[in-house]
């Protein structure tokens, strides 16, 4: 049968190369057919090849055959594809039968002679009088690899066609080349816009919607070929223009106009507030911009962007509601008064019937509560908090996550979100670790209006009469949970919360820990709860802020541990929370803004407190430790420093500003001097707090040491300046807004005199960030001891002639090459350096030990006297000149505290 | 050809919309409704204003019923029945389910409550009816050879509908009420992009701009909600249709969302009679209702039950939904006055409200109030009153929506108050420069339309109009620079479309040629106006030169040779014996005297080029010739 069959189709199509339909069925049978042998099917395509290359041959069927082949038996598939490529490559193919051929070619397999980079071909398809053959060609326009500037001219001009479907291909292949494409002949780019702007006029809808996308395609390309100075003005012309498609009767049409609409990146302010308004707005009245109001209208209003939103919030598809909905998403970032008008319509949104549109709407202000764009009025609130009570999980959930981070500026707006998250509580009980969750971080947001509220229900949550606590009611246990959140609050002012609100806590323990999984542990809650019900009523609010805070920076501390979940090795421990002690300094930065002075005294004083706890129990290594201690103590001055210059500067005087940043300068100097294998990001943390000192100094500090500040400025620029070179680090502003000054400044003599308020408006830039510390820090120290002296047993001496000083001296971590000074002063005004040269005395860097009889030789016509001894490191690197004529040339910086020697005229 | 437009009613006015349109003459009537506020014979349109008035069938080709209010249709069975139209009638389906019930409540609120003169009876209705075509939306009605109408959705009411009717090449659209944005129950209008020589449009809000629906429907529900959780009773007064539905649906929805169990009930009568024909015309509802229809039906409401008059004083709250709308009498006032005096309750009151009515007294008085229904009967109002303000009328913004977006070349406003529709007129005139009106009733406008003219076309230029043949043109920038900014970018046009020539010979149709071929057609030689001159070359004199060497040939192998060096941009040809650029020929004269001559010369060694050029290139001509001449200069020196 089945050879009967190939040899009447062979016989057929010799005859009668316009092959009938009797046979073409005969064919296509042998072809489905899964029982026909392998060699009728290679006989058969030999044919059909055979009779394609015949030019009177009806080559439509013959490849529609191929084509049937080619998917029934893929194997065949290769010999199919170079058969076509013959075929297409022939002088006598008429042209209409081309598309058909080169659909059975893959295109991404290139041949030598490959069609589809043909650029010849390409425009003899595109320019065929059969329209069908036209519409293949641009449906499969992505295929063709020819050159960008011969397809955008041929699409270009396509868009003329009188054939609706054609100019609809057209459109839809200029959005492809949009994506692909770089353009730089603007006239171009604006031809291909305007004309995609005429074709939003068209009467037929496909071509209406396919121009959509191109506005937006190549609106966008015209936007960034545009200056800065004018892109925002195209861009907002582009917006208009889509805004005048949102109107159109096709619904597909407004989803691809308010999706491109979501696509633009800037718009004016007037005009996003116009799509706000029915009414024309003032500001945009008499705005107009380049673009097609009408079909013969060529000036566009900026006013056809009135109400854009309203209507698509307002749309019968949800389709459109949703883009409409996600397109504010992203312009609401734009401008805080437009996110203002556009919370209005989308809190109404969540009244709308559509699950979908509900969620994209508290998606949407999610949004804007991250971008801080989220400003909830009393007005919203029905429909705010009537999403925590919708019937779909998705949504609460959605609301939840919304309200969370939503700041609430009114205790009764808290009162009713706090209702509304208990009727949730009480409706959809499954809810409950959420919400508790929920409770607890609005809890943190709100600490002070929630005391308030908990001082009020404090009754409620007492036991009953019959002594009972009634702690499965849904509402105490919220109020509960509101409670405990208190003291963690990132709030200030912080009234107490009755102890005995944690220990009723406790019973809900399980409940708790389970909603707070994110934040902490159950013992670690358990510690919280019980740490909390130790107080009694705190009168010493500023003592149990630090407790708190300090049992904030535990709860955090352990919140990492148990993330990482490491071994107890207690050396680890120490060293993690000397790095949780520095992330938490960042927190203080706003503190040390707002000038609360007390806590961050306070709470850096626990910290270093805790610090050196940790450090007893574990041999921690001491440079890390002393390190971190130093820093405390530069942030707790920077603290007071920074309260003195916002306050009235009267006050406290001047001397006492002078004398804190003084200090904080030594420190500093410390910080960077003796601490040996600091990271250049670490020098370069202290160089920036050098700088504010400098800053505040010059600024606020009066004239008396401006020149010498200046200088130190200078010269602290010049450091920081160094290295960068030496490799690649990102200054902070702050930094780079000092250097522009100083740069602008030059040389002058006069210094910053004239850049006053510049300098303390640059403070303003300045942020306190975590200083990171890598591997080990190296504390050069050195230890003084005066062996058996003090008050009762004097040195003797004789007035007028040298005296020797034995002393014990202990070196850590000081190479050789340091210049070490012994400094010896006598009372404050006269100091005597002797110089310490280490090679003498032997040992290694890490630890010298040795003694030393230190010469004194001024010794005063008195019968007992005083002597202060330090040791103190010359800094080469620093600029500074001493006018010691056998002393140091450059600063000190003192290893060690002054140790006292007593002497006392020697009796003969 | 013209578009007359006669206005009938509702010409800068509400009540009794009747348009007649004469198109290609063609005459169609829009609506035919009644004005309530008048008893006298301005209840009706003053049909005999139509020509040929003794026979309307034959004078009018159709009427069209846009939806079911009765200033829409109230005047239809007085119109068939009593002037003796028998001529088709077209509405939308659910307008003829609805409309019948409409106007025979109508009469039974006139005739047999009122006593009033009876305009036309019951069986007229059914009569009436009877003679109604119901055409399904964008369904292409050939309602003669000539004459198309078309329905499009228009929202506004259950089956309202805007009409297209197309006579010839004339067209025009009505569009009845209709609503731009969607409510609950019924989507927006919607229409596709025409082309239009005439759009007559209400203007009921020309100059008002809504708020926002949510708005709307959150203080709705806020008021509803607040009244229900404080234990209070909601009555609803509505009309039967429309709006009834909407905010039951509103309702329902928002008791199943917020989980609420409080009964809402619907008073029987009418309106459950027209939830049935909800129910059934799901395909006219908004695209909301259609989509859940997979699940349910949206009109069969979860929450809704049917009212018994026992519960009238039960305890709890509840929710009621009860006729009519503007609490004038009947079912909703005997509620009313039982409820009127707690202060729990809650009535809401539709947005417009009749003088004289209960519902008019309460819109203006401050609450708590009292108000006297008779000489004996005083309600003391202690409960609240929520005044909703739900219109199915689209607004200013959305009038200008749809013009803008069909762009007609005329507008037409009905439907509305006079003054605010010269103030939309301004605005349509100035903002989109569309010609607009507003005519007075029994004022007839007249228009221009539309007309084509069937050509016939050669094969040539059917040929040439399949292929593509697009160009791209970019105005010299410095040429256009006083113009506006358009002019500078890139321009297609595709002259397949653009470019024939229409003839017209005597006794036969009109046909269009291509280009090429039109001169064929006129059976006329191309003539085209050329310059000639003749130019003189002097050629050097001295004797001491070997003048006889220049020979013509070399001396133009000289010409082209300095002429390819100044024109380096143009395709110079070099024939032998004469010279070509563009259309500028030229070649050596051997006449005596050439009429092209100008000079007269005595010089012997002179010698002429005779050149010839179109107009075209004149200005390159005259470069050409100069150096030409100073060539001569040159050999000359």
């Amino acid at each position: 049968m089945e050879t009967r069959l190939l040899s009447d189709v062979g016989l057929t199509l010799n005859q009668h190369p316009n092959l009938s339909s009797k046979s073409a069925d005969a064919i296509v049978a042998l072809i489905t057919n899964p029982f026909t042998s392998d060699s009728t099917v290679t006989s058969l395509l030999e044919t059909l090849i055979l009779h394609l290359q015949n030019p009177n041959s009806n080559h439509h069927k013959l490849l529609s055959l191929l084509s049937a082949l080619s998917r029934h038996h893929p194997r065949l598939r290769h010999r199919i594809t170079a058969a076509a490529h013959a075929f297409i490559l022939l002088p006598s193919t008429p042209t209409p039968s081309l598309p058909h051929a080169l659909s059975l070619l893959d295109p991404d397999h290139s041949a030598p002679l490959d069609p589809f980079s043909d650029e010849s071909l390409f425009l003899s398809l595109c320019f065929w009088q059969c329209v069908k053959t036209r519409g293949w060609t641009l449906r499969n326009v992505s295929k063709f690899r020819v050159r960008p500037s011969v397809l955008l001219t041929v699409l270009l001009g396509f868009t003329k066609d009188p054939y609706p479907y054609i100019r609809e291909l057209a459109l839809d292949g200029l959005v492809m080349l949009s994506n692909g494409i770089v353009v730089e002949d603007r006239s171009l780019v604006e031809g291909c816009y305007f004309r995609a702007v005429e074709l939003l006029f068209d009467a037929e809808n496909s071509v209406r919607r396919s121009a959509v996308r191109a506005v937006s395609e190549w609106g966008q390309l015209l936007v960034a070929l545009n200056s800065d100075k004018t892109k925002r003005y195209w861009s907002d012309a582009l917006f208009v223009q889509l805004c005048l498609m949102v109107r159109d009767t096709d619904m597909e049409i407004r989803v691809a106009a308010f999706n491109a609409l979501g696509k633009i990146q800037t718009v004016s302010e007037d005009i996003l507030l116009q799509t706000l308004s029915r009414k024309a707005l003032l500001a945009t009245k008499e705005k107009h911009y380049p673009g097609q109001c009408t079909a013969k209208l060529f000036k566009l209003p900026a006013t056809t962007a009135a109400f854009t939103f309203g209507h698509g919030l307002e749309d019968e598809f949800y389709q459109v509601r949703r883009p409409a909905c996600q397109a504010l998403q992203t312009l609401t970032v734009l401008s805080a008064q437009f996110a203002g008008g556009a919370v209005h319509l989308l809190m109404d949104m969540l009244n709308d019937d559509s699950v979908v549109v509900r969620l994209q709407a508290l998606e949407t202000l999610h949004h804007m509560a991250m971008h801080d764009h989220l400003k909830v009025d009393e007005s919203h609130l029905r429909m705010f908090f009537g999403a925590l009570i919708d019937n779909n999980a998705l949504i609460r959930s959605a609301a939840r996550k919304t309200i969370q981070l939503t700041k609430l500026q009114e205790l009764k707006m808290l009162r009713s979100c706090i209702d509304g998250l208990i009727k949730n509580l009480n409706l959809y009980p499954q809810d409950e670790a959420d919400i508790f969750y929920v409770l607890y971080q609005i809890g943190q947001r709100h600490g002070k209006f929630v005391t308030s509220i908990i001082h009020n229900v404090s009754q409620e949550l007492e036991p009953s009469f019959d002594g009972k606590l009634v702690f499965n009611n849904a509402r105490t246990a919220a109020l509960l949970v509101l409670a405990i959140s208190v003291p963690v609050s990132f709030e200030r002012m912080i009234c107490s919360i009755p102890p005995e609100i944690f220990s009723y806590a406790v019973t809900l323990l399980g409940r708790l820990s389970r909603a707070l999984v994110d934040v902490m542990d159950q013992n670690v809650l358990l510690a919280y709860l019980s740490h909390c019900s130790r107080f009694t009523v705190a009168s010493n609010s500023e003592k149990f802020e630090g407790e708190v805070l300090n049992f904030h920076l535990e709860l955090k501390k352990v919140a990492i541990s148990s993330l990482h979940d490491y071994p107890l090795n207690a050396n680890v421990k120490a060293s993690n929370c000397l790095e949780i002690v520095l992330r938490k300094v960042v927190d203080l930065w706003p503190l040390i803004q707002l000038g609360c002075t007390n806590e961050v005294v306070q709470t850096s004083r626990n910290w270093k407190e805790e610090l050196r706890n940790f450090s007893c129990e574990s041999r921690q290594p001491a440079g890390l430790l002393f390190f971190a201690l130093t820093y405390l103590h530069v942030i707790k001055l920077l603290g007071k420093a920074w309260a003195c210059t916002q306050r009235n500067l009267q006050f406290k005087g001047m001397g006492f500003l002078d004398a804190l940043l003084s200090k904080m300068e030594r420190r500093l100097k410390e910080m960077l001097y003796r601490f040996a294998g600091l990271s250049r990001e670490g020098k370069l943390h202290i160089l920036e707090l050098m700088l504010v000192t400098y800053t505040m100094s010059l600024s606020y500090s009066g004239a008396c040491y401006f020149e010498d500040n200046t200088k130190k400025l200078n010269f602290v620029l010049s450091r920081v300046e160094y290295l960068q070179k030496e490799g690649s680090i990102e200054l902070s502003k702050f930094v780079i807004e000092l250097q522009n000054i100083s740069r602008e400044n030059g040389d002058s003599e006069d210094g910053f005199v004239h850049k006053l308020d510049l300098l303390q408006k640059s403070l303003h830039l300045f942020s306190l960030k975590y200083i990171p510390l890598s591997g080990e820090l190296k504390y050069l120290n050195a230890e003084l001891d005066v062996c058996d002296n003090d008050f009762q047993n004097p040195f003797p001496f004789i007035s007028g002639l040298p005296v020797g000083l034995p002393l014990e001296i202990t070196l850590y971590n000081i190479s050789s090459e340091t210049r070490l000074w012994l400094a010896i002063s006598l009372g404050e005004k006269s100091t005597q350096f002797v110089f310490l040269d280490l090679h003498e005395f032997g040992g290694c860097d890490a630890i010298r030990k040795f003694s030393f009889v230190a010469p004194f030789f001024r010794t005063p016509k008195v019968k007992h006297f005083l002597l202060k001894v330090s040791i103190a490191m010359e800094c080469l690197s620093e600029d500074q000149h001493f006018k010691h004529c056998h002393g140091p040339k450059h600063e000190l910086i003192y290893l060690c505290k002054g140790k006292e020697v007593h002497l006392s005229m020697a009796v003969k | 050809m013209a578009i007359e437009c006669l206005v009938l009613g509702a010409g800068q006015e509400v009540g009794k919309s009747c348009v007649v349109v004469t198109i290609n003459g063609k005459r169609i009537m829009f609506d035919c409704g009644m004005h309530m506020g008048y008893k006298d014979k301005r209840q009706y349109p003053d049909f005999d204003l139509i020509p040929d008035s003794c026979d309307f069938t034959s004078s009018l080709s159709c009427i069209i019923i846009t939806h079911f209010h009765l200033d829409h249709i109230g005047a239809l069975p007085f119109f068939t029945q009593n002037r003796g139209y028998s001529g088709p009638i077209y509405m939308t389906y659910p307008t003829k389910a609805l409309a019948p019930i409409m106007l025979e409540d109508y009469r039974k609120v006139m005739v047999d409550r009122r006593g009033e003169k009876e305009r036309f009876s019951s069986e007229d209705i059914v009569e009436c009816m009877k003679k109604v075509t119901a055409v399904d939306l964008k369904q292409t009605v050939q309602v003669d050879k000539d004459l198309q109408i078309r329905a499009y959705y228009a929202g506004h009411v259950l089956g309202a509908a805007m009409f297209y009717a197309k006579v010839g090449d004339a067209a025009i659209l009505y569009t009845g009420d209709y609503n731009m944005t969607p409510d609950r129950h019924l989507g927006a209008a919607q229409i596709d992009r025409l082309q239009l020589d005439l759009v007559i449009t209400e203007s009921t809000y020309a100059t008002t701009y809504r708020d926002s629906k949510y708005v709307r429907e959150r203080e709705f529900l806020k008021a509803v909600h607040k009244c229900v959780e404080d234990e209070g009773k909601v009555l609803i007064p509505t009309f039967a249709l429309g709006r009834a539905q909407e905010l039951c649906m509103l309702l329902d929805d928002y008791w199943e969302r917020m989980n609420l169990k409080v009964p809402i009930y619907f008073s029987a009568g009418l309106t459950i009679q027209a939830n049935l024909y909800y129910k059934v015309l799901i395909n006219w509802t908004s695209q909301k209702v259609k989509d859940t229809y997979v699940t349910r039906n949206a009109f069969d409401f979860k929450n809704v039950c049917s009212f018994d008059r026992s519960l009238i004083n039960a305890p709890g709250p509840y929710v009621l939904f009860a006729t009519p709308g503007m609490i004038g009498g009947g079912f909703s006032l005997e509620v009313f006055r039982q409820w009127a005096p707690c202060e729990k309750n809650l009535v809401t009151l539709p947005g417009y409200c009749l003088a004289g009515t209960v519902g008019h007294k309460l819109m203006s008085a401050k609450r708590p109030t009292q108000i006297r229904l008779d000489e004996d009967v005083q309600i003391d109002v202690r409960c609240e009153i929520h005044q909703l303000s739900f219109s199915p009328h689209t607004d200013a913004k959305g009038i200008m929506d749809l013009v803008k977006f069909l762009s007609p070349k005329h507008v037409i406003l009905v439907h509305g108050e006079k003054p605010k529709m010269a103030m939309l007129k301004e605005r349509i005139e100035s903002e989109l420069a569309i010609q607009c009106y507003y005519p007075a009733n029994n004022e007839t406008v007249c228009i221009s339309s539309t007309h084509h003219v069937e050509a016939g076309a050669s094969d040539a230029f059917l040929q040439s109009c399949l292929c593509p043949n697009f160009k791209f043109s970019k105005p010299n920038s410095e040429r256009d620079s006083d113009l506006d900014d358009s002019n500078k970018r890139t321009i297609v046009c595709d002259d397949r479309v653009a470019q024939g020539i229409l003839t017209l010979e005597k006794n036969q149709n009109p046909k269009v040629v291509g280009q090429n071929e039109f001169m064929e057609v006129l059976g006329v030689e191309n003539h085209g106006v050329k310059f000639a001159h003749c130019c003189p070359i002097y050629l050097p004199d001295s004797e001491s030169r070997d003048a006889s060497g220049r020979s013509p040939s070399a001396l133009l192998r000289l010409i082209f040779e300095q002429l390819s060096r100044a024109f380096p941009g143009f395709d110079l040809h070099d024939c032998q014996e004469q010279i070509r650029i563009r259309s500028f020929v030229g070649s050596f004269c051997s006449k005596e005297k050439c009429l092209h001559r100008t000079d007269v010369s005595l010089h012997s060694r002179v010698t002429h080029l005779c050149c010839s050029w179109s107009l075209a290139d004149e200005e390159l001509a005259w470069k050409v010739l100069s150096i030409i001449k100073n060539l001569e200069l040159a050999n000359a020196s």
